[in-house]
């Protein structure tokens, strides 16, 4: 791919002619190979390995694009001389500058280009919704439910196997996760249901919907005319491939219902429809988008650009509205972007920013492990849940994650907030209901205290139980930082001689005298151990929490052995979470809105981010740090940024 | 012969109440069936299957190793007594695995795939279905009793197709029971249907392909290939009909199971029946995850089987009560599962004598995942691929890869080198190979005022309430009990030095008499290498 390296050289030349610098700093590739060899080589490569990274199976001479992630890493920890380890050699301030300096002028200081094109499959969810949106109705488990079991009530995501995440750790990145003989199966069994139940007599609803028809409830398949056969046919297929279909191919396929009439004709109907429903223009993004020939970087077309901000924003195909947009061309305007993006977050279906992108970014998914009653598992869940949908819908500022006085409380979890959980609206339960799960009522918290923000909730605060989980979470989810996986041969935490009981606190400030470990446990135990105040069920032990269910309440109550003060890695020092909430406020604001950016970004464009993505993050980055920007300004950004928008196509080849 | 066949299959299947027959009934059916039935296939040589069973997080080692005894001569372990019955078609291996330690992650990928390191290859399973699966429905099964690990992702697969990539996994039973016996391509109507679909869906394909850049390229392959594979499928699938003695919709489908052990023996049962109507002929199947945090409550066990593994660690009689209840529970699981595959006549012998399962591990020791003595079994004679019924313990540590590249290279996987590994294990048909011999040496104890060095075999204690404890026996003296801590423990890799020759040194203390060693100061192979090394994996 001669063309890639193109910015890379760029961004060498203006490196070079910066007198200054070049003068003053070696960035040859011998001098960083010497760089990498007395300081690295020893712990990362050929014999010992450690954290799985080994400086000799990578060139610094090629400076590939696909070593980014490593060397985003290894700039990363040189630079905030995480590495070397204290106890090894260290390099000079001007070896660690050169090296600082090679990564950017090869990894940073690239010019901002779209990723290459590549059509990929409906993700399980995507696939689901875009079914429904398709039918106008949800193919449902046919089990009986009741409140408290746990049934998947979709047949697509029971039957369906779990997609494992990509390498962007979405699994909307299907990119390593191709079809299967075993989801090939699936689909068609899919397809045969919905259409056995579309042409299903007794409920015309979905089918009148596709005809822009009339046929009444009591309908017989002799009723439907070849003219409304060919009407089916048409907007189905339109829908279905999310752009119109060619007269041609249109053509080709209403051929085949020529002269049928009655059962005949809804056979072929069907036939043709699962047809679309297997095809590859159906299962997949993209595969059909029109291609402007001979231009290597484009614009993706309109139809595609509404594909990609449904998918984003509702996990779903486009609706009416989008679809006519990108009909008429208009929606490629920055304008209309904005009001669409508007428009669609309030819609119910961006919802699934909440339960899809959050959950996966957050892992959410932990909290089903917490709560052995269902009720609970549902209200306390629902709690982060709804929160978040409430500032990505609601115009909310990004830094509101961390620190906001609305929550999103019921019945079952206001005993977290003893002094204003008499404003919540009374819920009386229905007679002869023993047990209901009442729905979240928005709550200002004005008296509270040790609440507020997504880091205290107390399924947060559960599914990460104990300082270092805790503390890790944070470190990875909310401040982006990357730590290695954990050495394999851990040495264990202490103990002293003596007969002298260590707390787990000391323990652990044992254990980071060790070199090693301090490289990862300096930043994890202080995040972690300022949650000391909220027990493993996340209730805060300095508040009366006698209206919390009976199995959150800890016997350990008052603060007389909690110590939940800490110092940063940065010198910084905090007495509580509360402090430590403000420090995430003011100076680790911006890691937290880079984080965020980046896990929104990678989820929008369906991949892990590379170097050309960096323009783009620092660009929304900076804007919403300035301007205390919203979740909508977040995603209305990254909808009218240049990798949204526009993608590479590698020269088709004509066969 | 084929009459007895179907007098017994009337008698069973349209019987008294006229009932679709459970699962569990078949087997007695088959057992009682003629050992003159024809084999399904229909032809003179049964195919030969390929199962592997993945019991996650390691082992309780003194629990489960055989010490002593020799190829033909040895006595099975406690851990082992579950599954002591078939000791006849077993072959268990000793010294599996290589240096080091090995986090969860490097664990589950080693099991199939011959080395932690081998991201970008197939495991071993996949290669074999690759290789045997050809006409039969389904290529291969890959199973799982647990949700993903999403927090350590790599520790929910065992199997991995081209380029390494993770596969899908799917845990219920009742949808692999549908996928198998309730499969609509079983109906010759739904075939030719799916046949005319393919046939469309192929056309359009093939205009995308004309004006497809190459990323879409490589897209579409991906989808024409499962075109190409099912339409294979549907020829597979009518030659199965045809060749299968019990017609699919006479097994009743399995009840939903109520706990894990109702699930994992649904799926077994599963599996069995899936292999010997040649359904298909490879599968894996994982107890848990590895780093499984599973509680097993139904046998009043209620923490989680991670923590229990650190059973150095986390030591209490009744943590590790607990963990051994786990791992007899997961051994009883083994048995179920060879009982089952001899339950089933095939050809002129079972199931299991045409069959090669692979039982086992990707760590040894579950506390300091000392990636060495890797549980590992083979049953079944694969149709004369095994010599079962031995011990062997190899001389040197033996990387899983050797074991993969022997398996597949058995069973025709053309391949030199796998993973790591460029030499077949040896041994496994009754071929000779490098085996473990004990040699003589002397023992002794020295003492000064506050050192004690000792030469002997280091063992651990078999005792479960000093579950923490070492000993260093001694010719004609009482054994010198060894107390250390997790990290001397952990440092000087006692776990790898157990049942060998060595010159311990350490502090010396006593206890009721009896001579005790506190901290470890130096350690020293007698006969092996001193320091097995920190390398991770």
């Amino acid at each position: 791919m001669p063309k890639r390296t193109l910015p890379l050289l760029k961004a060498a030349f203006t490196f070079l002619l910066a007198p200054g610098l070049a003068f003053s700093l070696d960035t040859t590739p011998e001098a960083m190979n010497r760089f990498v060899e007395q300081y690295c080589i020893q712990c990362h490569g050929g014999e010992t390995v450690k954290g799985k990274v080994d400086f000799t199976t990578i060139s610094m001479a090629a400076a590939s694009e696909d070593d980014y992630d490593f060397w985003q890493l290894a700039a990363e920890v040189v630079e905030y001389e995480d590495m070397p380890p204290e106890d090894e050699k260290q390099p000079s301030p001007e070896e660690r500058a050169a090296f600082q300096a090679w990564y950017e002028t090869h990894y940073v200081e690239v010019e901002a280009a779209p990723g290459v094109f590549k059509p990929r499959r409906l993700s399980t969810p995507e696939y689901r919704h875009t079914m429904r949106s398709l039918f106008g109705f949800d193919l449902e488990n046919n089990v009986q439910k009741a409140e408290q079991t746990a049934v998947e009530p979709s047949l697509i995501l029971k039957l369906m196997p779990t997609d494992p995440p990509g390498e962007s750790g979405f699994i909307n990145d299907t990119h390593a996760a191709p079809i299967s003989t075993v989801i090939w199966d699936q689909y068609a069994y899919f397809s045969e249901v919905a259409l056995i139940r579309l042409f299903s007599r007794g409920r015309p609803q979905s089918l009148n919907t596709l005809l822009d028809g009339d046929l009444p409830k009591n309908y017989k398949h002799e009723d439907i005319t070849p003219e409304m056969g060919e009407s089916i046919l048409r907007n189905f297929a339109t829908k279905a491939y999310r752009r119109p279909v060619s007269e041609e191919e249109f053509e080709n396929m209403a051929t085949r219902l020529d002269g049928l009439s009655g059962a005949k004709l809804v056979k072929a109907l069907k036939f043709e429809m699962q047809t679309i429903l297997m095809s590859p223009g159906f299962l997949y993004r993209g595969m059909r988008m029109e291609k402007q020939p001979g231009k290597r970087q484009q614009e993706v077309d309109t139809y595609e650009l509404a594909e990609r901000l449904s998918y984003f924003l509702w996990e779903d195909s486009p609706d009416e509205e989008l679809f006519s947009l990108a009909a008429n061309g208009t929606l490629s305007d920055p304008k209309i972007i904005e009001e669409q993006v508007d428009r669609m977050l309030k819609s119910p279906r961006a919802r699934t920013l909440a339960d899809s992108f959050a959950t996966q970014w957050l892992a959410l998914d932990e909290i089903d492990d917490v709560y052995n009653d269902p009720y609970q598992l549902i209200s306390f869940k629902s709690q982060p849940l709804d929160f978040l949908n409430y500032l990505f819908t609601e115009e909310r500022p990004v830094m509101e994650m961390i620190d906001s006085d609305v929550t999103f409380t019921s019945h079952v979890t206001a005993g977290a907030y003893p002094k204003d959980r008499k404003k919540l609206e009374k819920h009386v339960k229905p007679k002869g209901i023993e047990k209901q799960v009442a729905p979240n009522q928005k709550l200002i918290l004005e008296n509270t205290e040790g609440r507020g923000g997504l880091l205290t909730m107390p399924a947060i605060l559960a599914m990460n139980h104990g300082p270092i989980i805790r503390g890790t979470w944070t470190l990875r989810r909310i401040l982006g930082e990357h730590l290695g996986e954990p050495p394999a041969d851990i040495p264990p935490i202490q103990t002293v001689g003596g007969g002298k009981k260590l707390s787990f606190r000391e323990q652990f400030e044992m254990h980071r005298d060790n070199a090693t470990c301090a490289r990862c446990h300096d930043k994890i135990d202080p995040l972690g151990f300022a949650f000391e105040a909220y027990n493993e069920k996340g209730a805060y032990l300095l508040s009366d929490n006698s209206s919390l269910p009976k199995e959150m309440q800890s016997k350990k109550q008052g603060n007389a052995e909690i110590d939940t003060a800490g110092k940063l890695p940065t010198g910084e020092t905090f007495e509580d979470f509360e402090a430590l909430k403000q420090i995430f406020m003011t100076s680790r604001r911006e890691d937290i809105v880079r984080n965020t950016v980046k896990q929104t970004l990678s989820y929008a464009l369906c991949r892990k981010l590379e170097a050309y993505d960096g323009p783009t993050v620092d660009a929304i980055t900076a804007k919403l740090v300035e301007t205390d920007g919203t979740w909508q300004d977040l995603f209305t950004e990254i909808a009218k940024s240049l990798p949204f928008r526009q993608t590479i196509i590698t020269a088709t080849k004509e066969s | 012969m084929t009459r007895n066949w179907s007098i017994n299959r009337r008698t069973f299947l349209r019987g008294a109440a006229g009932a679709m027959m459970p699962l569990p009934f078949l087997n007695l059916m088959e057992a009682s069936a003629d050992s003159g039935v024809t084999n399904l296939a229909g032809e003179n040589t049964p195919p030969v299957r390929f199962m592997s069973l993945y019991k996650p997080n390691g082992v309780h080692p003194p629990s489960w190793n055989i010490n002593g005894g020799t190829e033909n001569d040895f006595r099975m372990s406690p851990l082992m007594a579950p599954f002591s019955q078939h000791k006849d078609d077993l072959l268990i291996l000793d010294n599996m695995g290589d240096f080091g330690f090995s986090s969860h992650a490097n664990s589950t990928r080693r099991f199939l795939s011959g080395h932690h390191q081998n991201t970008r290859e197939a495991s071993m399973d996949q290669l074999i279905a690759e290789q045997i699966g050809g006409d039969t429905a389904h290529r291969s099964l890959e199973l799982t009793t647990e949700g993903l690990f999403t927090g350590q992702i790599g520790c929910s697969y065992i199997s991995y197709g081209p380029d390494g990539a993770r596969l899908p996994r799917e845990s219920d039973p009742q949808l692999i029971f549908d996928r198998l016996f309730r499969n609509p391509l079983d109906i010759p109507s739904k075939r030719a249907e799916m046949t005319s679909l393919l046939d469309r869906v192929r056309d359009d394909a093939d205009s995308l392909m004309r004006k497809a850049g190459s990323e879409d390229k490589d897209t579409l392959d991906e989808y024409l290939t499962v075109v190409r594979d099912t339409e294979k499928r549907i020829e597979m699938m009518h030659k199965g009909t045809n060749r299968s003695p019990i017609k699919f919709e006479d097994i009743q489908r399995p009840p939903l199971a109520t706990n894990l052990d109702e699930q994992v023996n649904t799926m077994i049962d599963l599996i069995a029946l899936a292999l010997w109507t040649d359904s298909t002929r490879c599968a894996t199947y994982m107890l848990g995850n590895s780093n499984s945090r599973m509680i097993f409550d139904f046998l009043g066990v209620k923490e989680q089987h991670h923590y229990l593994s650190h059973f150095f660690r986390n030591f209490s009689r009744e943590n590790i009560d607990g963990l051994l209840k786990i791992s007899l529970w997961h051994m009883e699981k083994f048995d179920y599962l060879l009982t089952k595959l001899k339950s089933y006549k095939d050809h002129n012998g079972t199931l299991l004598d045409h069959s090669v399962v692979l039982f086992g591990s990707g760590m040894g020791h579950s506390d300091n995942h000392t990636a060495q003595r890797i549980p590992t079994i083979l049953a079944g004679q694969g149709g004369g691929m095994l010599k079962t019924g031995r011990y062997l313990r190899y001389a040197e540590n033996q990387e899983l890869g050797n074991l993969h590249l022997a398996l597949m290279q058995s069973f025709g996987v053309p391949l030199d080198s796998y993973a790591n590994s460029g030499a077949p294990l040896q041994g496994l048909d009754g071929s000779p190979f490098n085996e473990y011999r004990e040699r003589p040496f002397d023992s002794w104890i020295k003492l000064t005022s506050n050192k004690i060095t000792v030469q002997g075999r280091l063992v651990m204690s078999e005792n479960l309430d000093e579950a923490k404890t070492f000993y260093m026996e001694v010719a004609d003296k009482d054994p010198v009990r060894v107390d250390v801590s997790f990290r001397d423990f952990h440092d000087f890799n006692l776990a790898y030095h157990v049942g060998t020759p060595i010159i311990l040194e350490g502090n010396r203390d006593e206890k009721n008499g009896q001579l005790l060693m506190t901290k470890v100061s130096e350690l020293k192979s007698v006969f092996g290498k001193s320091q097995p090394g920190k390398q991770r994996g």
